[in-house]
């Protein structure tokens, strides 16, 4: 099925790079690099540059910090969303949210996405997406609280729990009206997840991808606390681990990443795709000739 | 009566198992393409194995583009090339030796001069990895008559020595 994100269309055999634009002044891996609006700006400029087809804006840190408000939240994302649309009218532009009230300012504005992180807890987002014809992106966090730490959280099956939450969403999107081919399923590594739950998501994404019956799977790997104690490194030395995650998760057919790294992710992808036979390799001559 | 002959390098980036996004022969499988399908459909093939999958492979293309020629005059065509030691980054590395001897090999097909063609330093072939002597021996026989080549391609891109040649001979 031809994936549809609003005005923007992509074929099943195209994976896609959503490129994390923070405007908060505290998220984890940029420590609050893109608050000011400009810089936020010339990030958009780079990853477009860098190919990247989809920009995920978000407002709120994911970790637990200062209450932020829907106005407050509104204030960060809402207009910087209609600048974005403006200059780029063929970019994606998706917002990371889980309020309703949010979420229909910048569809209003121009976003074609609702990312929510935090797996429904605002039950009307899905009718806003419905409202604008926006696609939706649905994550499985075992029924947290939006901002919590995954605290003792245990899973029979983890897997099944994250198809069966997601899908469960994702019907329930499509019930409210959210188009079919609008809506991604997101496992959502680390959130109400501990490091053991998000590698069994991550070594049986592919059950996932089978299960979602061609609903795409969204995997967001980039520098998380996962990939971190696995490798006993800290935010900054986590890229080589992500890429192998990325990998993992590429070969079994997980089909948007969403990241800080465009390139390097790319370039993962890509040979991921050659090794598996999805893609020609870019030009071969040696031995050849 | 007339017979055509056709020289293309059987150069393996020229099969569709090993096509790439960009092609890295364009300019020379558009020549070999065309020559191929100059020959025709029955054209007999003088060429070693894999010569001979180049050759099915070129012909297909030139089936597909619309440019084999229907069954007429008969038709050689003959799978060879120069030596593969033409530059450092060749797959046989460079050796000094290799540019004369391709330079006398082009002369001798363009002219032609059967006679060159037949008669082969086999220890220096083989050393200098050009791509099937019999083949250029095989066209020594085929030439005697032909006036000189059409010279479609001519060049090393990746230091081995490719001609794509086509000539008419009276028999």
């Amino acid at each position: 099925m031809t994936l549809r994100l609003r005005r923007h269309e992509f074929a099943d055999d195209h994976k896609l790079m959503m490129a994390i634009v923070n405007r908060t002044p505290d998220s984890f891996f940029d420590q609050g690099a893109t608050w000011a609006e400009d810089k936020a700006f010339e990030r958009v400029a780079t990853v477009v540059e860098q190919g990247a087809e989809i920009v995920d804006i978000g407002g709120i840190k994911a970790a637990p910090g200062v209450e932020i408000d829907a106005a407050e939240e509104k204030s960060r994302v809402v207009d910087f969303v209609a600048r974005v649309r403006e200059t780029y009218p063929g970019l994606v532009i998706s917002v990371d949210t889980w309020r309703a009230e949010v979420g229909d300012a910048v569809c209003a504005a121009g976003a074609d996405v609702l990312n929510d992180a935090w797996g429904g807890a605002d039950p009307e987002l899905v009718d806003v997406a419905a409202q604008y014809d926006a696609a939706i992106i649905c994550t499985h966090t075992g029924g947290v609280t939006p901002r919590t730490r995954p605290y003792r959280l245990e899973y029979d099956d983890v897997v099944a729990a994250a198809i069966a939450d997601t899908m469960a969403y994702a019907d329930r999107a499509v019930a409210a009206g959210v188009a079919e081919e609008s809506v991604v399923i997101d496992p959502a590594h680390d959130f109400g997840k501990n490091t053991f739950h998000s590698l069994e998501v991550t070594r049986r994404i592919g059950e996932m991808v089978e299960a979602g019956h061609g609903r795409p799977v969204l995997v967001s790997l980039s520098n998380k606390d996962f990939v971190g104690e696995s490798l006993d490194l800290p935010v900054g030395e986590r890229l080589i681990g992500t890429l192998a995650a990325t990998a993992v998760c590429a070969l079994a057919g997980a089909r948007i990443y969403r990241v800080h790294q465009v390139v390097e992710t790319r370039q993962t992808v890509d040979m991921v795709d050659v090794i598996s036979g999805l893609k020609l390799p870019r030009r071969a001559i040696r031995g050849l000739q | 009566m007339t017979s055509r002959v056709v020289l293309v390098p059987g150069v393996l980036a020229l099969l569709p198992e090993y096509a790439g996004q960009t092609d890295p022969v364009a300019e020379l499988r558009a020549a070999a393409v065309a020559a191929v399908g100059w020959a025709g459909p029955d054209a007999e093939v003088i060429a070693e194995p894999q010569g001979a999958r180049v050759v099915e492979a070129l012909r297909a293309e030139a089936r597909a583009a619309g440019v084999l020629a229907p069954a007429g005059e008969p038709a050689t065509i003959v799978v060879a090339n120069g030596s593969a030691k033409r530059t450092e980054k060749a797959p046989g590395h460079l050796d000094e030796r290799a540019a004369g001897v391709d330079e006398a090999l082009g002369e001798a097909l363009r002219t032609p001069d059967p006679q060159h063609l037949r008669e082969w330093d086999r220890g220096l072939a083989a050393e200098l990895m050009i791509g099937h002597v019999d083949g250029f021996v095989a066209l020594g026989d085929l030439l005697a008559s032909a006036g000189p080549a059409e010279v479609d391609y001519a060049d090393d891109p990746f230091g081995v020595q490719y001609w794509v040649m086509r000539w008419r001979c009276e028999s």
